[in-house]
């Protein structure tokens, strides 16, 4: 790890005044993936803002019709949460399913969206349910704040403060764990939202997308038969060690489906 | 082996035990028998027991210093006249999911024959530990290198899959006992039985489930499905 200057934030608003002018600032939120990156030296931020103490960015809300949920709030208190438990379980699951204990207690749901691992579960759930990024400075919608690997709309020294996750009719997360890393090999989130059917994949290697073929067919049925015929390209998809382009597509197939059915 | 090792190195221990208690008796060591534990003149009730003949021999007050040394300390070296041949059977059954090649282990019964076991607790550790590695080896484990450069691609636990608890049934272990027959003890090798017989059974099983006739270790689900692609043997 190379040295860098450590700050703490009282708040999200402390935090944005201390990143301006930092020759390269980031915000630490769980630090599950950001410290670790580090210690690699794959990451050499100057200076980091650390959020932990900055309660306002805490917490889960819920009316019943909208789920929200602070930038800081840990996976294990999303998973824990009776409000989502009620409200969307399958989020509730996908985040009691992120890593392992010890990075469910850390791991913070704004650290996650910010880094956008191109395996990562909570990218797939934000996409598939259609929710907004709130931020300091906007509100920018699902549709628009995923770029690619590791990449987001966010802009330099931009700040999630909440995620807001309209309450779905119906929905499920299916994960196929690399059995190494436990990371997705490919995850699918399957959602009837207010705004429609959504079907988003995660783990295809450059980043959650959606399968527009898939979530006409279910627009007109809501069923595992309705996408069965709907295969997903391989050439979009990644090949390594763990499973080829064509395991992959052939997997989205499998999961899409079987989210569908387990969607209640 | 090291268990017949240290019974010979014993049978030293004994035999100047024997010469020890000879002399705190007055009688010829000849005539001096050990059992249970004691040292005592055969066909009498007159005996000593094992800590007062070793305290002697440390401090050795009254003790044959003109005829032997003080101590109780021998060794002894075993090279054993043949193998022993542990032997056991494995069976495995699992279930393969046609979808994604995942495979799930549903049930492992172990037995194994080890002769004679000095002490089951761990011998059944020894069990567990092996069916661990030889499970690893068969279902998660691999060393892969780039084609390429020769760069290790596997080269931490994100991507070398460990075994760990939730890969691994209970198991069912038990054991026979067919004592070997040329050390003392009637003992048989039995930590590598596990790695041994592990593989084979589950890269058996996983066949038979699937039709397929052979697939390479680790049967890692993307290995499985890609089996199961193939035409099945006939």
């Amino acid at each position: 790890m190379h040295p860098f200057e450590l700050h703490k934030a009282a708040s999200a608003g402390d935090a944005a005044a201390l990143i301006v002018g930092k020759a390269d600032g980031k915000y630490l939120a769980g630090g599950q993936s950001l410290i670790a990156a580090m210690k690699l030296r794959l990451n050499a931020p100057s200076d980091l803002i650390d959020l932990a103490a900055a309660s306002d960015l805490k917490g889960i809300k819920s009316d019943g019709k909208t789920v929200t949920i602070g930038a800081m709030t840990t996976h294990a208190d999303v998973a824990a949460s009776a409000d989502v438990q009620k409200a969307i379980p399958a989020l509730a699951a996908l985040a009691g399913d992120i890593g392992d204990r010890q990075i469910r207690n850390v791991g913070t749901i704004g650290g996650a969206l910010a880094n956008n691992d191109p395996a990562a579960d909570y990218p797939a759930a934000v996409l598939g349910l259609g929710a907004t990024v709130h931020t300091n400075k906007r509100a920018i919608h699902a549709d628009e704040f995923f770029r690619g690997m590791y990449e987001t709309a966010l802009e330099s020294g931009e700040l999630i403060t909440a995620v807001s996750f309209p309450v779905p009719q119906r929905a499920a997360y299916l994960k196929f764990k690399n059995p190494a890393s436990r990371f997705a090999i490919i995850g699918v989130l399957a959602a009837q939202t207010p705004a429609g059917a959504r079907v988003a994949v995660t783990g295809g290697g450059s980043g959650v997308f959606r399968v527009a073929d898939m979530e006409r067919a279910l627009a007109a049925n809501w069923s595992a038969a309705a996408i069965t015929h709907v295969k997903v390209p391989a050439s979009g998809l990644s090949s390594d060690l763990h499973g080829s382009a064509e395991y992959r597509a052939h997997l989205v197939g499998v999961l899409a489906q079987r989210a569908v059915a387990a969607a209640a | 082996m090291g268990g017949t090792a240290i019974v010979k190195a014993l049978d030293k221990v004994i035999a100047k035990g024997r010469k020890i208690a000879a002399h705190l008796l007055e009688a010829a060591d000849t005539d001096i028998e050990f059992k249970d534990g004691k040292f005592s003149i055969a066909g009498t009730d007159r005996s000593i027991p094992f800590a007062q003949i070793a305290l002697t021999a440390y401090v050795p007050h009254n003790y044959p210093l003109d005829k032997l040394e003080p101590g109780l300390n021998e060794n002894a070296f075993y090279d054993p006249a043949n193998f022993t041949f542990p032997a056991g059977t494995y069976i495995c059954e699992v279930e393969v999911d046609p979808g994604t090649g995942q495979v799930r282990i549903d049930r492992w019964t172990a037995v194994d024959d080890f002769g004679n076991i000095v002490n089951p607790m761990i011998v059944e550790g020894q069990v567990h530990g092996g069916l661990a590695q030889g499970i690893g080896q068969a279902l998660l484990e691999g060393c892969v290198y780039d084609q390429e450069t020769g760069q290790l691609l596997t080269a931490s636990y994100m991507d070398y899959a460990m075994p760990r608890a939730d890969d691994l049934p209970s198991f069912t272990v038990a054991t026979t006992c067919t004592p070997c027959t040329h050390n003392p003890l009637g003992v048989k090798g039995c930590g590598e039985a596990g790695a041994i017989g592990a593989p084979p059974a589950l890269i058996s099983a996983i066949c038979d489930a699937t039709g397929a006739r052979d697939i390479a270790m680790p049967a890692s689900p993307h290995r499985v499905w890609q089996a199961m692609q193939q035409p099945k043997a006939a």
